[in-house]
Parts: structure tokens; sequence; C-alpha cells
């Protein structure tokens, strides 16, 4: 390796450095410069400033090429990304295109990224749910993966201190399955929504109904105003950035906060290689970085590393980090960096008529559904397989009529443009097992354009996730037919893992360093001023959306390594 | 391939020769979009499209959207060679159907018939109900996010029958542009706020997005 810039060790030695800018890097940031730490944010993608750099946000319909379809090109040239639901012309511009980032299948495996200064923050589904205390006791309870070294009530005051900030709506539902957090007031159902609601809870005591809780602003406090972040204004056009703030992103909020403290160096087109570890020192002392467009190698030092390279690629980083001292990748004492990933199962899906309700209608644009958390296994086992599932719907009125055998003319026009019956969508968000051949590794021969070898994925779905979606079908429909729906079809997408989006794990927290990569504080075991707070740290899955957790344990971790630094401990 | 090949290979291709397609798209992309279509093809398609969906007392038709274009857009970039033969074929019968019944082209046809030709186009397979009676899921994250689903197009939805084919662009074209979403649709883009129920009055206009 040369080019290594060893005169610069002064001008590029910072408190620390945070690998990544996303949703959980941001929180680290935010976090570190406003302890008064000197901070380096290295993003491996281009700047993405607020409002400047969203090309798409004020625009129409009709001022889409396409209308917002992708272009037959763009589909073959993108396989997998184009199978994404946000990957269109309005946002495809915050995607990963295939080409650009190779990696090696051993099996189906549909990664989605967002190589950009806020990473997937920008285009994510800004849906936010509180693990409960059922979820961190699931793998001890039920023998699986290893006990979460926290529980709900470490994380809880965490969970309130970045859902003020973020910005939850929520409506405080009181459930132990879902706690409540800090909540902004919530959205509405409309009426085909309540009368299911009605339906489901009356037909099971042991069922809630509750209205999705997101990051999403319905009623700005004074510390989302001094965000310069305004209210949601219900336009439901998220992934292509939000010209009032009105969603939480890396980009509206964390960076630009941690870049007032003056604190904050944000370095985009920085490619990480490795973490430095200093064998005399027992630590790391900075990370190895490629510049994205000269290929030129530099080093940057500081105190504690955070690495939030978002989950699967936090994994590369710490695997290509050997050392004499760490042959197999840093922290790895245990052969088991890189195991035990996990998602979340997307597969089942219904859709439903429903009668009556023409009467009503609804006016603006809900950036969220109605859920039902977990009801499966949640006090004991009761089913054939592990674990649940949380399930969302929502109701809609379809558009356009029918207008009898005519299928052109004045006639058949006005039936189009007036609303149809009322529909109702449905989606599973299944826990699934973490296992040990679930992993990624690197490839032995293939190297991106950066010299990086590319990530290897062996991941896959098993039996308890056959089992869990055919309940979820099987419960799904008879839900819907008790309350009334008509016409219902069931649908396994049989997509592969990945388009959920909510890959985890592989640097996984836990009591015991032999069956484990962190402690309870997010610090490698092995190397303890290295922090993982990303996705890559989860032990289990839950059925929540997962980014709440990263942001509330990025930030315990973050005021944990700012006070171990105070006494001198790292 | 050079443009002039191109241009006569399109000429063969709209005269209703069955060709393959194949090679002639994948080898040269770019030079399609001008060489297909002519300004009387757009005339055509505005036609044909405004038939479909007339201007009526409330709201403009498809030929003021310029669905004709839109269309060569879409067509061109969107569809793959076997679905742009489908769609070649289908102009070339609404001549060559204009000319066998009425003895003149389809431009020169009255309402009734244009139609009627447009009928005689969509026989042999019945027609597409437009509003589904079965509705689609859509993917999960779009569930979750709320948003209704529209489907993102994929070919095997495109409808290989000819009338069929014509219509949906028209819908699609039509319902996504300036006067379809504004003048015949409710649109706004920046609703303010969500309420999950206001009163509907039946006639009042379904939402755009």
């Amino acid at each position: 390796m040369g080019n290594i810039n060893s005169k610069g060790i002064n001008q590029n030695t910072y408190d620390a450095i945070v690998i990544g800018s996303g949703i959980s890097g941001g929180w680290a940031a935010k976090e570190l410069c406003e302890k008064g730490l000197k901070t380096l944010v290295l993003e491996r993608g281009r700047n993405v400033k607020h409002l400047v750099d969203y090309p798409t946000m004020a625009k129409d319909p009709w001022d889409f090429p396409h209308r917002n379809d992708l272009t037959l090109k763009m589909k073959e040239d993108n396989p997998i990304v184009s199978k994404c639901y946000a990957f269109r012309e309005d946002a495809m511009h915050f995607f990963v295109k295939d080409k650009e980032h190779p990696y090696v299948q051993q099996k189906p495996f549909d990664w989605i990224r967002g190589y950009q200064v806020g990473g997937k923050s920008l285009i994510w589904a800004r849906q936010t749910q509180r693990w409960s205390k059922y979820d961190f006791e699931g793998p001890a309870r039920d023998g699986f993966a290893v006990d979460w070294p926290i529980r709900y009530e470490d994380i809880a005051p965490w969970y309130s201190h970045v859902e003020k900030f973020v910005g939850i709506s929520g409506n405080k539902d009181g459930l132990d399955t879902l706690p409540d957090g800090e909540f902004l007031p919530p959205w509405e159902m409309n009426q085909a929504e309540k009368m299911l609601q009605k339906r489901i809870m009356g037909n099971y005591k042991d069922r809630n109904v509750i209205i999705g809780r997101c990051a999403h602003l319905t009623q700005p406090k004074e510390i989302h105003l001094q965000q310069n972040r305004g209210k949601c204004e219900a336009r439901n056009l998220c992934q292509r950035g939000c010209p009032f703030g009105g969603y939480f992103s890396s980009n509206s909020s964390t960076l630009p906060w941690a870049a007032k403290t003056g604190n904050l160096t944000v370095q985009p087109d920085s490619v990480v290689h490795s973490i430095i570890y200093d064998g005399k020192k027992n630590k790391a002392t900075g990370v190895r970085v490629i510049d994205a467009h000269s290929k030129k190698i530099t080093e940057y030092f500081a105190k504690i590393v955070f690495v939030n390279a978002a989950a699967l690629n936090t994994n590369l980083i710490l695997l290509n980090s050997v050392s004499t001292r760490f042959p197999n990748g840093l922290g790895n004492d245990n052969g088991l960096l890189g195991k035990y990933v996990a998602f979340q199962n997307y597969r089942g899906t219904l859709s439903a008529n429903i009668d009556g309700f023409l009467d009503s209608y609804y006016y603006g644009r809900r950036p969220c559904a109605v859920m039902m958390p977990n009801f499966r296994n949640v006090h004991k086992q009761e089913t054939d397989f592990l674990r649940g599932y949380m399930v969302f719907f929502s109701a809609y009125r379809s558009r356009g009529h029918f207008a009898g055998a005519e299928q052109m003319g004045e006639a058949f026009k006005e039936a189009q443009t007036q609303p149809g019956n009322w529909h109702v969508s449905m989606m599973m968000q299944g826990e699934t097992i973490p296992k040990e051949t679930n992993q990624v590794s690197l490839s032995k021969d293939q190297k991106d354009q950066w010299g990086m070898p590319l990530l290897s994925i062996s991941v896959d779905y098993d039996d308890n996730d056959e089992k869990s979606l055919k309940d979820f079908l099987t419960q799904g429909a008879e839900m819907l037919e008790k309350s009334g729906c008509k016409n219902i079809n069931t649908n396994d997408s049989k997509q592969a893992p990945g388009l959920d989006i909510h890959e985890v794990g592989g640097v996984r927290m836990g009591k015991d360093p032999k069956t484990s990569l962190l402690n309870k504080w997010n610090q490698l075991h092995a190397c303890p001023n290295v922090f993982i707070t990303d996705g890559a740290c989860m032990t289990s899955t839950g059925t929540q959306n997962p980014s709440i957790t990263f942001m509330a344990l990025t930030a315990r971790a973050a005021n944990y390594a700012v006070e171990e630094l105070k006494k001198g401990n790292l | 391939m050079k443009r002039r090949k191109a241009l006569s290979t399109m000429a063969i291709l709209i005269g209703g020769a069955m060709v393959s397609t194949e090679t002639f798209f994948s080898s040269c992309k770019s030079d399609v979009k001008e060489a297909v279509f002519t300004k009387e093809d757009i005339s055509l398609l505005d036609e044909i499209g405004e038939t479909i969906i007339p201007a009526t007392a409330s709201s403009p038709g498809a030929k003021a959207a310029k669905i004709g274009e839109f269309m060569k857009v879409y067509v061109t970039d969107c569809y793959d060679a076997a679905s742009q033969q489908t769609f070649f074929e289908a102009i070339t019968r609404v001549k060559n159907l204009s000319e066998k019944k009425y003895g003149i082209g389809f431009l020169n046809l009255t309402i009734a018939e244009r139609r009627d030709v447009l009928n005689e186009l969509g026989k042999g397979k019945p027609a597409t109900v437009v509003n589904k009676v079965k509705p689609v899921a859509g993917s999960g994250d779009a569930i979750q996010t709320g948003k209704e689903p529209q489907a993102k197009s994929k070919l095997k939805d495109v409808p290989n029958h000819y009338f069929s084919m014509l219509k949906e662009l028209t819908l699609l074209g039509y319902f996504t542009s300036e006067p379809g979403a504004t003048k015949a649709l409710r649109y706004t883009q920046t609703p303010g706020y969500y309420k999950g129920d206001v009163p509907y009055v039946k006639g009042d206009k379904a939402w755009a997005t």
C-alpha cells in the first residue's frame, strides 16, 4: 500500500472519527460534537446538502418524462435495485446502481444501498417503533442467538432522548408489546380503517390495531424549529428529500446540528479501507481512507472510532481491518464476525375489497399505515414457529369505477375521474432468527475499483420463515374475512432477503466475548475504543422497523464513550 | 446502426411487416426515438387518445395532454422490443381498419366512426376492465409508508392486446398530465395536512395522487 500520508498526522487527527453519515452516523456525530469532541465524519459517497441537492422535491407528476416509471434501460442495468419500491424516476439518484458497486450473491440477496451524505436516511420508510421488553428477552427465552446484554430499561431513556429530537408522531396506546414514546400528535385513521380496527379488536382479544408511528413532524416543537424543520405537509413524496424538513434525515437534522457546534468535519467521497490497529497500544488509532476519485490513500487518526457504515458494509470494513493481532478482522477473536446476519420477512401481503363508506373520502397523503403489534408467541411459545410478525395495513379508495361495457368516450372518462370502492392492503414484517449460516465474508478473488474485496453474501430464509409467512397469510385472511372484507387475496412475493432493507447483525452484542463481538456499550470486546452502533450490532431483529433503535443505541454509546474518554479509559 | 438504416428498418416495421425487432432495439436504442415516430403518428395517437378520453364540459381531453408525445417517449424508453412491436402493429391496424371500413384515414373519420374502428381493434380478446375488481397489494414497504398501490409498472403488465395497450397508455399519460391531474382529477402537491374522513358526494373527483 503506497501513498500513506505519514507527515499529516497532526492535521489529520481528530478526537473522534465516525464512519458513515446515515441515520446512526449522523447521531454519533451530533452527540460527540455536542460534547465537545472534534469529529470527522467520513462518507463514501457524494455530498448531499439539505434542500440544495433535492432536485426533484418540487416536481409534479407531469414533470417526469416517464411519469415516475423506470425506463427499460434503467431496469435492465439495475435488476436488483429496480425491485425496490422507492427506486423510481423521482428518487433513483439517491440509490446505488447495481453496476457501480457489485457484490457476490452466494444466495439471492437484494442489497439496497444509498451512498451519499445522509445515506439511506434520505430514502428510508420512516416508521419508528420502540422495541418492547419481550423483544430484548426473546433470544434468551426461546434459545436462539445469544442473550442481549441490555434490556428495555437500559435503552428506554435513550429512545426518549432521540425521539424528542427526531420528532415522532404516534398515539399513546399503553401497550407493553409496543411501548409508547415521546409522541407528537398521531395521524388519523380513515373510516374503513376504523371499521377494521373495531372489528379485529372485537374478534381477537389478544390483538391491537393502532395508528402507525413515524418520524414526521405533525406539530413541530421548539427543538425542531431550532433545526429549521417545519411541519409535515402530508405530501408523501419523502424519498425525494423534503422541502419542509418534515421528516427526519441526517441531512435535515443531525448533521447541520452537529455542524453548528463548530466541531464537525464531514468528508464525502471517502471510502474507508480499514481501521488502523496499534498492537503496542492495544487500541485502534485511526482509519485508512481511499479517495473515491483519485484513489489516493490517506490516514486519519482519533481516540475513538464509531463504525456506522450500514450493517453489511460495517462488517466489510471490520473484516478488511486485519493486523498481526487480528488476522481475521478487527475484534474477531472468536471467528463470529460476519455471522448471525438476519433481516425481516416481507414476503406476505394480502388485499381485499371493503363494501360501503362511499360517502367518505380522505384529504392529504398520510406517510404511515395502521399497525398491529406482534401478537404471536408474545408471553409464551404458542405456535410451531419462533417469534412473530408486525402487521401493517392501509385502506384506500381506488380511482375509477366500472362504467359498463364502454371502454372509451364521455361516460368512460367520467367513471375514471371518480373514486371507486374501498380496498385494503396488508403486509407482514416478520422476525427472522439469526443463524451462523446466514453470513457475509470477503471475496477471496474479486475486488472493486478501489481495490476493496467484494462482500460475499450468503443469507437465506428457513423453515421458521416459511411457517411464519403461512401463519400471517392465514391469520390475515381470517381477520379480513371476519371483518366483512370480500375478494380476499393472499400473496407470497417470494422476494429475496435484502429487499426489506432491514438487514442487521454480523457484529452482534452479547455478554460473553466468546460468543459475541460487542459488549453492552457497543464496544468491540477486544478493541474497546471502536464502537459499532449501526444495524451490524443487533443480536436479534424484533418485528419493529429498526432505525429508531439504531439511533437510541448510538446516542447511548456516544455518551458513554465521552464519559470513558474523560475518565481516561479509552 | 446508422440512422438511415434505422429509418428504413422502422419504415418496414410501421408498414406492418412482422420482422423481429429484437436485434434492432438492443443494438441502437438511442436511435429509436427519432426514427420511429413521424409527425403523422403523433397526430394519429393524439386522435386515438382523444377518442378514448375526449374533452368534456368539465375537463380537456387526451389531445390537450399531448398524449401522442407522451406515448412516443414512454413506448420508446419503457417498452421492450416485443411490446413495441405490438404497439406499432396497433397503429398499423388502426390505419388499415379505417381504410378498409370507411375508405379514408382515421383522422378524417367522425367520432362515431373512430369509436367503431377502435371497438373493432378491441375484438378478438375481451377488453380489460380498467377498474380491476382484484386490487393489487403492492410491495410491503409501499404499504407501510401509506402509499396507495400504484403498482410500479412491470413489463409483464403491459397489455399485449392492441386496444388495451392504447387505452392503458392513454389513461396513464392523461391522468399524470397537468390537464388530466388538475382538471379531470383533484391534485395538490402539498396538501398541508391529512384528514381521514371528509364527506364525499357522488360525482366529486378523485385525488390524482
